[in-house]
């Protein structure tokens, strides 16, 4: 039988916005592809279900079916402000898409973040918990109204809100028009990366230096940008504007310019790029501030950096991968003549740019896996990026890391205690230093986790959605795995050498202590120990190299009770990459040491609000001025907002 | 030229949340008496009682002379109640009262900011009434938040005007004609001689840029938050019509989309029955949009305590400063950086000021959001004492996710500050900042004179020799 590989549906390629101005009004609208699943009403696949439930105004809408033929005959319903059926196909059209980059570059299926369950203990026995498998992340396109659209994980949903424009005219709103964020394509990506985000790195959401609520802020705007970027007509129409120099005012640099506008004292985008709009209402091109990464620590305006530099890289690739362009197009000279530019040379300049903008963006989601699994940095991220492209694209004929690097160090962006800013310093070291005893756990682990690993690998390589099976499966790999590094360890290394074995791993076998304003602070046992998953992945780089690896996450975690540093969770571990084709050998183990007195006294006078960064996210008198809660992207998203 | 000035300063006990300062300056023969509010955060017979006892106290300190200035803050119910339940008392007993330009009835711009900030409030109001009435939205209210913030207006049962009759009072029951000071200006301590206490006026900010976070456009020419804070509680009082059958309300009936969109609530559709299994009730999300009512609550009190009249007092010779910020937060303590204070000798910032402070009464109640971090890191002075007007034993403190008062990391970082000196409403001295108890950790053998408590009527009193 006959079985699309795409679904097409029509939508924004901006927002709604842009669909009153005669010069955008054109390109605004475009044909998403995405994969082709069966869909129920809602619409319902297999990775989302959309729910249009507004209980603000105490109902619900009537859901599309977007497998009806006379939808899809149609390439889905036409985009409208006023149908809320629109709403719900955009919404899944979006998120669809996004999905579909996280997946191609990871090389794996997103399996989204397990709800913890509490299983109340009966006569005085404590709670056991368990993770149970979601399969489907609900989306709910007009779910409160105000300006703000977030993810909760607590739902394992993403709200998005509406809400009436202000009363004065600016930009092309409509004064006291509804503004609905579910339209605006970067909210949604924006929403969606935060949620694939949290699923791949849990922990990311611990405020435990300034750059990790701005990274999560920062990765989820970088994904919004770069895939808008990947959309060709709208680039092929901006680069015929700007006559080729994206770095001019382009609204491609914006995000969310019609949510921008409608806010009341608010002037163009909601977050720009490239430049910003200033109080007389002149777009300024932004200057990389090499201070700023020391002085700026609001989440959103730190994160912002960390979207210029990628956005900077981007500018400096496309700058220096069209210049033989501009050359033949300006006989050898690179200098255009005045006026329009060759529609021609328009379409190859963009094809460059969308190019560049899928590989950059490609690259940015694939250094996930090798990060860190806890306490994030801007620089650790550096590395990683270098680390996973280097893997997948070993030549790299094109710049891209050199552009990266370029882009941090003009930012002032530096790794931490990184002896040069070459590549081969800033790629993650591969393991070198394991001894005899310790080669020989590894080759045991190999060898165990080998044979277990089939099924699993099994699964990742059918069509077919086996996302439940493989998270049941992994769930068994991670509890072997656990016994075997809490429990027989004396079997296989005597304690000594066993012990040496895990604190390369950034773990221990021993009670925890540091010293901490005169004091010392100890844990009472081993810190206990998790293993977050184990997953095969299969990756495809710019030069077509095939990487066959396994990720496991292991983390340890140290929590005060009591005292003046109560709440506070110290945590280590470290993400560990396998290479599968060389008999499951370790690559690199990416760590952060449990043990280390060093990183201890960084987190707790940042979260202790001992350092200019403003630990406390809330400005609320219901919060202490401790750091120790957890990220909360309903009330970040409406820090600036009311 | 200026001369040696003692400034004597009683924080009285209030028994509860509050604010209520006493600061008599004396400079030889001459004096200066100064109230810097007067209030408590409830307005039970017993919050009463106890401030007509510290206001009769007052008064017999006074010995028949008048309140040479009383200063009203901002208009919350704990700075400000005394002012309305003891109006008799104070009748005939003050000379000045100084207010912020915001409480100024000529003043467009105030006019315009105010008339806003009371339509919030009374919204927020009316979306508490009308959230308590509706039986499936009531648990919405269940935080507390919109409650307690109505508590400092006293809206939340009781007499929502007791604050702003308390600024009406303070129009009218000064002998001078009243002062609404304006940041940038600075004033000779009326009683006093000339220039030997120099009061320094640093908030709230006027200045319009500074009000607003970006160009205010011609039209506007009042606060923007505030007025889509407004337009946000319409729209919500409005959304709850839809839950109220009593209520026909057309607006909704378009809003946001045609009513032919929507779908019973007992149809038989996929959507209603993935949203009603009950193996996925944990992903409902039927009052997660009423979180806007806590967040708007929030909002206005942090509104309200920004509107703060903040006051530094200078005893010239010394140098010496008073600080007094009731309870701004952050914006109000960031603009005092922009001020140009004219004739000022050159270097002379309001970083001067807490540079030199010697007191510093800590901004609402020893929130973490009332003390900025970057000016209590100015404040380094050898003899700087702080006084928090808190109480431990307040029910919005002592309650399951109260308000933090102290915040922890602050509190410490002001005994650190004081080098241990650090005097409470409710217990007098801080823990670790006993004379006795704590000696030679807390430091204030380094003073002139040391801190008195009198529980017995009610107040701790602390004196700067400058």
């Amino acid at each position: 039988m006959f079985k699309p590989t795409v679904r097409l549906l029509r939508g924004y390629s901006l927002d709604p916005g842009f669909s009153t101005r005669l010069d955008t009004a054109a390109i605004n609208e475009i044909t998403y592809q995405v994969k082709w699943e069966k869909l129920e009403e809602g619409p319902c696949g297999s990775y989302f279900e959309v729910i249009d439930y507004d209980p603000a105004s105490n109902c619900f809408y009537a859901p599309v079916d977007l497998d009806s033929p006379e939808v899809m005959l149609q390439n889905g319903l036409s985009p409208s402000e006023g149908n809320p059926k629109f709403h719900q196909q955009f919404v899944y059209t979006v998120a669809m898409t996004t999905l579909g980059h996280f997946e191609k570059s990871l090389g794996r299926k997103i399996i989204w973040p397990y709800r913890l369950v509490e299983h109340k203990g009966t006569k005085g026995k404590p709670s056991t918990f368990t993770h149970e498998y979601v399969s489907r992340l609900r989306l709910y396109p007009h779910a409160f109204r105000d300006a703000n659209a977030f993810y909760t994980a607590e739902k394992k949903a993403v709200l998005f809100g509406y809400f009436e424009a202000a009363a004065q005219v600016q930009g092309s709103n409509l004064p006291g028009g509804i503004i609905f964020t579910c339209l605006s394509p970067d909210i949604v990506a924006h929403e969606l990366t935060h949620a694939i985000l949290d699923s791949i790195h849990p922990r990311f959401t611990e405020n435990t230096n300034p750059d990790v609520a701005a990274f999560h802020e920062a990765f989820a705007d970088i994904v919004a940008l770069l895939q808008r970027f990947t959309n060709t007509p709208l680039v092929q129409n901006q680069i015929a504007r700007t006559r080729g120099n994206l770095s001019e005012f382009s609204f491609l640099g914006e995000l969310a310019t019609q949510f921008g506008n409608a806010l009341q004292g608010n002037r163009g985008a909601l977050r720009g790029a490239i430049g910003h709009t200033d109080a007389d209402g002149n777009w300024k091109k932004l200057d990389p501030d090499p201070q700023a990464y020391h002085t700026v620590f609001e989440p959103h305006d730190r994160g912002s950096l960390l979207v210029a530099t990628i956005f900077d890289a981007f500018i400096r690739l496309y700058n220096v991968q069209t210049e033989d362009l501009l050359r033949i197009a300006t006989n050898g000279t690179g200098v255009l003549q005045p006026g329009a530019i060759h529609p021609d040379l328009a379409k190859r300049l963009a094809r460059e740019a969308c190019g560049i903008a899928e590989h950059l963006l490609h690259i940015c989601i694939r250094a996930l896996d090798y990060c860190p699994p806890i306490d994030i940095t801007f620089g650790d991220y550096l590395r990683a990026l270098i680390t996973a492209d280097l893997d997948v694209t070993p030549k790299d004929n094109t710049g891209y890391r050199l552009a990266l690097i370029e882009a941090f160090r003009s930012r002032g962006i530096f790794p931490d205690r990184v002896n040069t800013l070459s590549i081969e310093s800033l790629r993650w070291a591969k393991p070198e230093l394991f001894n005899d005893h310790e080669n020989e756990i590894l080759k045991y682990i190999a060898k165990e986790l080998k044979e277990r690993m089939n099924q699993i690998i099994d699964y990742s390589l059918q069509e077919e959605d086996k996302r439940e099976e493989t998270f049941l499966e992994s769930q068994r790999i991670q509890a072997w795995l656990h016994g075997l590094l809490v429990q027989d360890k004396k079997a296989i290394l005597g304690p000594e050498a066993w012990s040496g074995f895990l604190v390369k791993l950034g773990l221990t076998d021993k009670p925890v202590s540091f010293q901490y304003e005169g004091k010392t602070i100890a844990s009472k046992g081993v810190p206990p120990l998790e293993v977050h998953k184990v997953r095969p992945v299969y990756r495809v780089g710019r030069e077509e190299t095939l990487v066959e690896q396994v990720i496991i996450t292991l983390t340890q975690t140290f929590r005060i009770e009591g005292g003046d540093y109560d709440g506070t969770k110290f945590r280590g571990g470290c993400s560990l990459i396998l290479n599968m084709s060389r008999n499951y050998d370790v690559e690199y183990i990416i760590y952060k040491k449990i043990g280390s007195q060093r990183r201890f006294e960084h987190q707790l006078d940042y979260q202790l609000g001992k350092t200019p960064a403003n630990a406390a996210l809330s400005d609320s008198m219901y919060d202490d001025d401790k750091g120790f809660k957890s990220i909360n992207f309903a009330s970040l998203h409406f820090h600036n907002g009311i | 030229m200026a001369t040696t000035i003692t400034a004597t300063i009683k924080m009285y006990q209030v028994g509860e949340l509050g604010d209520c300062f006493f600061l008599r300056f004396t400079e030889g023969a001459r004096q200066s008496n100064v109230l810097i509010d007067c209030g408590s955060f409830r307005n039970s017979q017993k919050s009463i009682d106890r401030l007509n006892i510290i206001v009769k106290n007052i008064k017999s300190l006074l010995k028949g002379k008048k309140l040479d200035v009383v200063v009203g803050t901002h208009q919350h119910n704990d700075h400000l109640s005394g002012f309305v339940h003891c109006e008799t008392l104070f009748t005939g007993l003050i000379d000045q009262v100084w207010l912020s330009w915001l409480d100024n009835p000529n003043d467009s711009l105030a006019r315009n900011i105010s008339k806003d900030h009371k339509g919030l409030v009374s919204q927020l109001q009316a979306i508490h009434n009308k959230l308590s009435s509706l039986a499936p939205l009531k648990e919405a209210l269940k935080d507390g938040v919109v409650q307690d913030v109505l508590g400092f207006y006293a809206a939340a049962g009781g007499d929502p005007e007791i604050p702003a009759r308390g600024i009406e009072v303070l129009r009218k029951i000064g002998n001078k004609e009243i002062a609404y000071l304006t940041p940038g200006q600075q004033l000779d301590l009326p009683g006093l001689s000339a220039g030997s206490v120099k009061v320094y006026v640093l908030g709230p900010p006027r200045d319009q840029t500074l009000l607003f976070d970006k160009d205010p456009k011609k039209g506007e020419s009042y606060d923007p938050k505030l007025a889509i804070a407004g337009l946000n509680a319409t729209r919500l009082l409005s959304a709850l019509d839809n839950y109220d059958p009593t209520t026909d309300n057309r607006e909704e009936e378009q809003f946001p989309f045609n009513k032919n969109f929507q779908i019973p609530k007992n149809a038989k559709s996929e959507t209603l029955r993935i949203y009603n299994d009950k193996d996925n009730s944990w992903r409902k999300i039927d009052l997660d949009w009423l979180d806007q009512a806590s967040r708007l609550a929030l909002y206005l009190d942090s509104y309200t305590n920004n509107s703060s009249l903040v006051l530094a007092f200078e005893l010239v010779k010394s140098k010496k400063v008073l600080l007094f910020a009731a309870d701004a937060q952050t914006g109000n303590w960031l603009s005092w950086k922009n001020i140009q204070w004219k004739d000022a000798v050159p270097g002379f910032t309001s970083y001067s000021l807490l540079q030199n402070t010697v007191l510093y009464k800590v901004g609402h109640h020893g929130s973490h959001n009332a003390t900025l971090v970057e000016g209590l890191e100015k404040m380094e002075h050898e003899e700087l004492v702080a006084m928090i007007p808190v109480d431990e034993k307040d029910p919005n403190i002592t309650k399951e996710n109260g308000w933090k008062m102290p915040a922890a990391n602050l509190y410490k970082r002001l005994k650190e500050k004081t080098q241990f000196r650090v005097l409470r409403m409710d217990k007098g001295f801080a823990d670790g900042c006993d004379p006795v108890k704590n000696k030679g950790k807390a430091k204030w053998d380094k003073l002139p004179h040391k801190p008195v408590v009198d529980p017995k009527n009610f107040f701790i009193e602390y004196t700067v020799k400058g």
